[in-house]
């Protein structure tokens, strides 16, 4: 059973889950977990899958943080969207704001940390997927 | 200058906050070298070849002097006793202990200051002209729009793992001191300072220097200023997504559009941008004036003409003179000027300050320059407003500590990167190169007489020391083992309303011990090839490398 970060009404939570059966996208079929890599390019016919998840190869790789917000603000994705593969505990506020639900961390990698660090900061400089308000001091 | 706000104080302190938490990890054991390597990397800690070195920002190179006051306590308490001006701007420490830099940042924090994102595959702090604000030849203050950036860039939700580094150069000047073209985006902004949100910005991409160095390509002419982030945020999907991540080689933007072509790739950020192009991202004209706001001139008083007293302090003081020539231009208030502060004195590597050096400029700052310093990429102190009645105090003063030295833009007024001796990348040791050339060319007269020269020197292909945009570039290179120079000459960074230009090679590079007498020849080239008053640049431009060529390669007789 692994466990994993949810986002659950703006709170991050720690949660018990069973295994998804990620489908690649090539054996993929509507009505399935989709699971895409990086470089995938995002294709309406996704919003068919009962959950997506991003495949991370390293921890330096952000291209799945431009796929997750093409996925949230150019397709409507409104579904789960999973980190994982190698994610790491000091990256999930990246992923979070980049529209990101749910954090799957890999073996040896500790919840608590991420949890912790999953908001380092009260506010940020830009709008994100999680929080699209316009940050200006001052608006017109 | 820009005021930090509360919300900008808090993101620091939590910043602080989050790496004290990495370190403490990493020191436990709970954090692996490499996984730490790309933390620490985002808050400026480079493990070199002797120790640590901490790269602090200075935002588009402007302090105040309670700033630079708390960088040199940094250099007491926490690095031997200097620090070190960078080629962006910056200033570095070589010797911080790891352990350390938790407090190091959180003094840093405490005047409003920080090293987030000055190294690792992100964007890096924005550069401009160290001149903004004062410069004679500028028509709009790049410093807001460079801010805007700054805030929009730092901790950026999608763009923290790029594929490479990635830099940004902003100018509002006739001349490009900011060097826009050889940076991953330049921007050249019109417009003028009563209206930013006016402002039409022209922005040039896939710049760059490194291994391949290539010069940016216009993309997007007369950008509206409100649309400055929502276009580089459609830039930066573009590069972050197709951007090469196998080779880290050939990982830079210039790459991408290299192999996209410019059109190519103007084409794809342009139908990125068409979506995002109304966006909460979107800057509103009051945002645009809040951020000139804080970058209005100071309280320029009415100074008494000084220009009498001022030739004649220049006619009984000779250095005084050439130090005026050299180091002082041209300021937009009357009665004002800028003052460079020459770090570049024989026997002292190129940017390197003593801890009371850096005190010292704090206090020149207070007493003549309205509390305000400036960093250049030529790795000099800019005082950017000092009353002209002011010139002869500020140069006994600054004589007295060693940093009167009347050579910028001279030969010896040279850009260096730390090299070999202290860079685990480098191929090469430049900093012993520079003070041999300084040793050689040390005569005042000589170098007066050769004018205008940049020599910049690299201690390998990574081109920290800007080497292929020097008039004189020279290259270190490892040869079976062996360290050997390769020289290049006519590169420039831009210069008299032109775009840079890249030095061509002059021939197989050559033993260390040859450098001085091969920068010799080619300078004796140029005095006996020059018209009068020709400029070395406008001569190399006139009759091209060959004569150059056969002099540094002659057969002995």
């Amino acid at each position: 059973m692994p466990k994993l970060l949810r986002n659950i009404d703006q709170n991050w939570q720690i949660v018990d889950e069973g295994d998804s059966l990620w489908q690649a996208e090539n054996d993929w079929q509507a009505g399935e977990p989709l699971q895409v890599s990086v470089d995938s390019e995002p294709d309406p016919s996704w919003l068919e899958a009962t959950a997506i998840a991003v495949d991370f190869p390293a921890l330096t790789d952000g291209r799945g943080l431009s796929l997750a917000v093409l996925l949230r603000t150019r397709l409507h994705y409104t579904g789960d969207l999973v980190a994982r593969g190698n994610v790491h505990e000091d990256v999930v506020h990246f992923l979070a704001r980049s529209g990101f639900n749910v954090i799957e961390l890999p073996e040896g990698k500790d919840l608590q940390t991420a949890l912790t660090w999953v908001n380092p900061h009260s506010g940020y400089y830009q709008p994100s997927v999680a929080n699209p308000e316009t940050v200006f001091v001052s608006k017109n | 200058m820009y005021q930090y706000s509360e919300f900008d104080r808090s993101f620091v302190n939590q910043r602080v906050a989050h790496y004290r938490d990495q370190t403490q990890r990493y020191l436990d054991g709970k954090l692996s070298d490499d996984e730490f390597l790309q933390l620490r990397l985002r808050n400026g800690l480079y493990i070199q070849r002797l120790a640590p070195m901490l790269r602090v920002a200075v935002p588009y190179g402007t302090l105040s002097s309670k700033q630079l006051r708390a960088l040199a306590a940094i250099s007491r308490d926490y690095d031997r006793g200097y620090g070190h001006l960078s080629t962006r701007q910056n200033m570095q420490f070589n010797w911080p202990a790891l352990e350390d830099v938790p407090d190091i940042l959180q003094a840093l924090a405490d005047v409003d200051m920080h090293a987030i994102q000055t190294s690792g595959s992100c964007i890096r702090n924005v550069t401009t002209d160290q001149f903004a604000g004062a410069a004679a030849d500028e028509t709009i203050d790049p410093r807001p729009f460079c801010e805007l950036l700054r805030q929009w860039s730092t901790s950026h939700p999608e763009f923290e793992w790029l594929p490479r580094k990635f830099k940004i150069a902003v100018t509002g000047a006739a001349q490009d001191r900011a060097a826009i073209g050889v940076h991953d985006i330049g921007m050249r902004i019109h417009g003028n300072d009563d209206h930013p949100e006016d402002a039409l910005i022209d922005i040039y991409a896939g710049g760059g220097l490194g291994r391949t160095p290539v010069l940016g390509a216009l993309i997007r002419e007369k950008l509206p200023a409100k649309d400055l982030l929502t276009y580089t945020e459609a830039l930066m999907r573009v590069y972050n997504r197709y951007g090469r991540r196998d080779n880290k080689y050939k990982a830079r933007i210039k790459i991408l559009v290299r192999a996209m072509t410019p059109e190519g790739f103007k084409a794809q950020v342009d139908a990125e941008w068409e979506q995002i192009k109304e966006s909460p991202s979107t800057v509103p004209a009051s945002e645009l004036r809040r951020l000139r706001d804080f970058f209005r001139p100071p309280a320029f008083g009415r100074q008494a003409d000084a220009n009498t007293m001022l030739a004649d302090q220049r006619l009984t003081h000779r250095d005084f003179d050439r130090w005026v020539k050299h180091n002082v231009t041209p300021h937009r208030a009357d009665g004002y000027a800028v003052v460079t502060l020459s770090t570049k004195s024989v026997g002292v590597p190129p940017g390197d300050v003593s801890s009371d050096q850096i005190d010292a400029v704090a206090k020149w700052a207070d007493q003549f320059s309205f509390g305000e310093i400036r960093i250049s990429h030529e790795q000099n102190f800019v005082l950017p407003h000092v009353p002209k009645a002011d010139l002869f105090d500020l140069w006994q003063q600054a004589t007295s500590v060693g940093l009167g030295s009347f050579n910028v833009g001279l030969l010896s007024d040279m850009i260096c990167c730390p090299g070999g001796d202290y860079c685990s990348l480098a191929n090469a040791k430049s900093l012993p190169v520079a003070e041999a050339i300084q040793r050689r060319f040390a005569d005042y007269d000589y170098q007066f007489d050769l004018g205008e020269i940049d020599l910049n020197i690299s201690g390998c292909m990574n081109a920290c020391g800007h080497h292929h945009v020097g008039h004189i570039g020279i290259l270190g290179v490892d040869k079976k083992g062996q360290e050997f120079y390769q020289i290049s000459l006519g590169g420039h960074a831009g210069h008299s309303g032109e775009g840079p230009k890249l030095g061509q090679i002059v021939g197989p590079s050559v033993a260390r011990a040859e450098v001085c007498d091969v920068i010799e020849k080619i300078l004796h080239v140029y005095l006996a090839r020059r018209f009068e008053e020709e400029s070395f640049l406008g001569c190399f431009n006139r009759i091209g490398i060959d004569p150059f060529k056969e002099s540094v390669y002659a057969k002995a007789a």
